[in-house]
């Protein structure tokens, strides 16, 4: 942990997997060893819940669909009918980075979006796939999403827009890894102040913000490819 | 649980919605700042230009940090008015 603050409880220090030795360098495992915990707790989820679909549902099947009823709704609502088709993509960066943001209050977890590697991968993600869809369904007139309304404005706007686009998966990245990295040192720091006592109340908060970064994440990659697919200005 | 997501369409202006919208628009401009003056300082160091290309591509970076925020006041400004128009037809 930075700032010499060390995590009270970690499964994956029991495990020995807080780094790995990949091609001779030691390099940092932390995060990587909680993604794919949580990649496996949704995959199991996802299976159980399929094994035994009904057509009233009950339990686990009852929070998923209610979950991605809404999530579907609420994209169709944004993006129009058209939107449909980018909804799994949608859904599953939502739900994936709520169980990482989530997995962070779990006492002997840590949340894998705490590290900025898992963010930025997941921010150029984002970035290179507007961009593909924007290229895909625009061909070469994709360069009007670039070039700014006036002919005559074309060299001052090309750079302005071309920076203001790569800006995009940084705030993306930025945003998501500054505020899980400081919710999980603000928890650090309270459970050594006074365990238990300091850190129940906080959980509450912590619980929504973390909601809420997910839902932030997941709502701006649907403006950019929102914005990708229409009319350039 | 169900309301919580579907409460949040764009035409009615819920809390959580216009919360995550506006605390967005804050770091929008600043990374524009950011990704303008690290390209800078990427060709400056590329070309052994220092410290011209940082300057311009710090003010470019101003301007896109700009135009970020204004592409996303524009937005809100489109879904206030559709919500206006809603309003109006079911009054009238």
């Amino acid at each position: 942990m930075a700032g010499g603050l060390v995590h009270p409880l970690l499964i994956s220090t029991k495990l020995g997997m807080d780094e790995a030795v990949i091609g001779g360098q030691t390099v940092e495992f932390k995060h990587i060893f909680y993604t794919w915990f949580a990649i496996g707790i949704l995959s199991v989820l996802g299976l159980v819940v399929k094994r035994r679909l009904k057509m009233v549902p009950t339990g686990a099947q009852n929070v998923l669909e209610v979950m991605v009823d809404g999530l579907e709704s609420f994209i169709i609502n944004i993006m129009g009918e058209s939107g449909r088709r980018y909804v799994p993509f949608l859904c599953c960066l939502f739900v994936y980075i709520l169980c990482m943001n989530l997995m962070g209050l779990v006492p002997g977890f840590d949340a894998p979006t705490a590290n900025l590697n898992t963010t930025a991968a997941m921010a150029v993600l984002v970035f290179l796939y507007y961009n593909f869809l924007g290229l895909k369904s625009w061909g070469p007139k994709y360069i009007k999403h670039f070039s700014g309304p006036m002919p005559a404005l074309v060299p001052l706007m090309l750079p302005i827009e071309i920076i203001s686009h790569l800006a995009r998966p940084l705030s993306l990245m930025l945003r998501l890894f500054g505020n899980i990295r400081g919710e999980e040192l603000i928890l650090v720091l309270f459970f050594s102040l006074a365990p238990l006592f300091a850190t129940l109340p906080v959980y509450f908060l912590f619980g929504l913000a973390k909601m809420l970064q997910a839902f932030i994440f997941f709502l701006l990659t649907m403006l950019y490819i929102r914005g990708a697919l229409e009319h350039a200005h | 649980m169900k309301d919580f997501f579907k409460k949040r369409a764009p035409r009615d202006s819920v809390l959580p919605y216009a919360f995550s919208r506006a605390g967005t628009i804050g770091l929008h401009m600043v990374s524009g700042v950011m990704a303008g003056f690290l390209i800078g300082y990427w060709l400056d160091k590329w070309l052994g230009t220092s410290p011209w290309l940082k300057l311009v591509f710090f003010v470019l970076g101003v301007a896109g940090g700009f135009r970020n925020v204004y592409l996303d006041a524009k937005i809100l400004l489109k879904e206030q008015d559709a919500k206006n128009v809603g309003d109006t037809e079911t009054k009238g």
